[in-house]
């Protein structure tokens, strides 16, 4: 009776050594990304003298929360965010449809020098934005759409390589049998995308949305070549002239620009929030047939 | 679909950026990376200058050297940017920056601009391509209360290197156990080793396509590293282990002293203790010659289709925005007196000194960022920076960095070769650079 009781009582502990092992060093590791920004949101609450004090005080004694409505008054905030959502809500719904569309192509439809073409489409993913930049410009400019949001937003409706081979993987793991249903039941192909292969790849079209959401939100490169005037000016351009300075001398109130960073970054925190679930589904099965 | 369509069409049309616009008149696009105040503040000055002048400044803060050459690329540079001095030799030899000479031609603004502003914007070819619109020098920041208690002589536009050194040694407190606490005599970011060989007497051609280390140069940097090796100033590696800005290290009395811009506005924000500040010390039986940065101005673009409208932008942004105000580049403008009324403690402070000695003893800019030609700077940088992290690290002798000197140049010699096989190089910078390549094939090399 007695070595009964033992036993799972040295499995039990056992299991919880593991667990806390395992959970501690998660922990330790979480604690040590989440560093920076702890960093970050400590200094948001800083005066501009605790940002350089020694030693730092990782909880200031007054928290200034007047910050965050210094930095949505030192850079016109509320035209940013518009902007910003603005080119990120065409972005996404254009990198969507056209995506989605190329990969049901190249997953769905058998036509000859297929395989070719999506070499040819990945392979357009080597090419270093540096090397496009400049005949873009020029393109553009011809065009007349430097200092518009055309150059962010059109390209956009012409995929991305790198969604259309997630997607195309993703489209792969759902079986044919409903494309022949639907066949046999008269739909089109277009109806097929449309209402069979679309519904069944959520997963992967919120973790395309994710990712193109997170890269054009954040995008700097892009509208800093592109645009020219102020009020048209994205939040990530509207931080950068948080820091940048006329003459070389200026100085940088950081807890202003760690506060302006931390609300830019929020729509990115609750989006990779409401997302994560698909995402994890996504990644996982887009990566699991070639 | 048709609809979801319909919206993107509409978005894109609605969109505030979507759809340039012509508002005909004469406009000029300016260049200028500048911050949200500073913008607010410009847009509302280049009204009243429009209003006056009939010539509307365009403001593009979003800049930086990748989106310059595009937009030269693509044939539609602003009319108004910031050239380097290393790139501005390379964009004159190309033909893209207008010759200022041409448009300046009379006017009274030139007699009222100090000399050297004028021979930092010269190019080869003797074109005048860039105005200055900054200037600063540099000087030792000192902690006025840590010399008292040291029972030390505050320094004076007089000190010399040996003082210096002896008042850093003072000053100096070694860490405890741990490498804890503890106080330097001096800190000197490397960066600023350049100034130290001018104080210590060498001299550097104007953007030079070759290297030149002289033993006035190597003699400094063995000073430098001597400081080091002293106890008396913390390595790099020190300096990044304490995690401060120098500003900070001066702030918290972890060093006494610090060599760093003047003026340099992050500094007044940062300190709160009693300082002051000196200029660089002189070394024994050298010249006076201090630092005078003139890494860079503003250019006019050559394709500007208004250039005299342009060069009334360029006079006014440089001589009345408030946001370049005061400036260093006018004989007539009170650069000290102005920032003494934007930060009261710099009156006896010791920065009138400095800036005026600056003046009148100007050594010009022998950083090495600006020391090269256009067409050698980042090559030879490129050899030459991480052999000198060696010698400040200790890992690499002076000797040897001398010793590397006739290679580099050697290998920037077919650089050159190159370049000047370019056809649309222009005569008198191809001179320039078959001067350098005489040089690179001398015996004595």
């Amino acid at each position: 009776m007695r070595t009964h009781d033992r036993a799972p009582l040295g499995v039990l502990a056992g299991i919880t050594l593991r667990w806390s092992a395992t959970y501690g060093a998660l922990i330790l590791l979480g604690a040590l990304f989440l560093l920076p920004l702890a960093w970050m949101f400590s200094v948001s609450l800083q005066d501009a003298q605790g940002v350089f004090a020694q030693p730092f005080r990782w909880i200031p004694a007054r928290p200034r929360w007047e910050n965050f409505a210094e930095a949505l008054g030192a850079i016109p905030f509320g035209r940013y965010l518009v902007n910003t959502t603005v080119i990120t809500a065409s972005v996404l719904l254009l990198t969507l449809l056209s995506c989605s569309l190329v990969a049901f192509g190249f997953s769905r439809i058998r036509f000859r020098g297929r395989n070719l073409l999506f070499a040819l489409c990945l392979a357009t993913m080597m090419l270093p934005g540096q090397v496009t930049m400049i005949p873009l410009y020029i393109a553009y400019a011809r065009l007349g759409w430097v200092d518009t949001y055309l150059p962010l937003i059109v390209p956009a409706a012409f995929g991305s390589p790198f969604y259309i081979f997630l997607l195309r993987q993703f489209f792969l793991t759902i079986p044919r049998e409903y494309d022949e249903a639907a066949l046999l039941d008269g739909a089109g192909r277009f109806r097929i995308y449309w209402s069979v292969v679309l519904p069944l790849a959520r997963p992967a079209l919120a973790t395309v949305a994710l990712f193109c959401f997170i890269g054009t939100w954040n995008d700097f490169f892009g509208p800093l070549i592109y645009l020219n005037s102020p009020e048209k000016a994205t939040l990530t351009l509207g931080l950068n002239m948080l820091k940048s300075q006329i003459i070389g001398s200026g100085s940088v109130q950081w807890h202003i620009l760690m506060a302006a960073s931390l609300l830019v970054m929020l729509p990115n925190i609750a989006v990779f929030f409401v997302a994560q679930k698909h995402l994890v589904r996504g990644i996982q099965a887009g990566g699991l047939r070639g | 679909m048709r609809r979801a369509h319909a919206w993107i069409v509409a978005a894109a049309i609605a969109a505030p950026g979507c759809g340039g616009g012509d508002r005909g008149g004469v406009e000029i696009e300016y260049n200028c990376p500048a911050n949200a105040l500073e913008i607010r503040t410009l847009q509302k000055e280049t009204a009243e200058f429009a209003a006056e002048s009939g010539i509307r400044i365009r403001l593009n803060p979003f800049s930086g050297q990748d989106k310059l050459y595009a937009m030269m690329a693509a044939g539609k540079a602003p009319d108004i940017f910031y050239t380097s001095s290393t790139m501005r030799d390379q964009l004159a030899s190309e033909g893209r920056l207008l010759d200022l000479r041409g448009v300046s031609r009379g006017d009274p603004l030139v007699e009222r601009l100090w000399p050297h502003v004028i021979a930092n914007g010269l190019s080869a070819d003797s074109g005048w391509y860039s105005l200055g619109n900054w200037e600063f020098t540099c000087g030792v920041y000192y902690r006025k209360d840590l010399f008292s208690a040291a029972g030390l002589a505050l320094p004076d536009t007089a000190w010399t290197w040996e003082t210096m050194v002896a008042d850093a040694r003072a000053l100096t407190i070694p860490p405890g156990p741990g490498g804890t606490g503890g106080r330097y005599g001096i800190f000197i970011a490397s960066h600023f080793v350049e100034t130290l060989e001018l104080m210590n007497g060498a001299r550097f051609p104007r953007e030079s396509p070759l290297l030149a280390i002289p033993p006035e140069s190597a003699d400094a940097y063995r000073r430098y590293i001597g400081l080091i090796t002293a106890g008396l100033m913390p390595g790099v590696l020190r300096v990044q282990a304490l995690g401060m800005q120098p500003a900070q290290l001066l702030e918290n009395g972890r060093v006494a002293m610090l060599v760093e811009a003047v003026p340099d506005e992050s500094l007044f924000d940062a300190m709160t203790e009693p300082w002051g500040v000196a200029p660089l010390p002189r070394f024994p039986g050298k010249p006076p010659a201090y630092f005078r940065s003139a890494s860079g101005g503003l250019s006019i673009s050559a394709s500007t289709k208004n250039p005299r409208a342009a060069w009334e932008a360029l006079k006014w942004i440089v001589t009345r925005a408030s946001t370049y105000q005061p400036t260093p580049v006018l004989k007539d403008v009170d650069f000290a007196g102005g920032w003494e009324r934007r930060y009261p403690r710099l009156a006896g402070s010791g920065f009138r000194e400095v800036w005026e000695l600056s003046r009148r003893y100007p050594g010009g800019d022998p950083r090495y960022f600006v020391r090269f030609s256009s067409w050698t700077s980042g090559f030879i940088l490129g050899r030459l920076q991480p052999l000198l992290d060696q010698v400040w690290a200790g890992t690499l002798s002076v000797d040897s960095l001398v010793a590397a000197v006739p290679l580099i140049n050697r290998e920037a010699g077919r650089e050159l070769e190159e370049i000047a096989r370019t056809r649309t190089l222009s005569e008198p910078f191809r001179r320039k650079i078959e001067q350098a390549l005489g040089e690179v094939h001398a015996p004595t090399l």
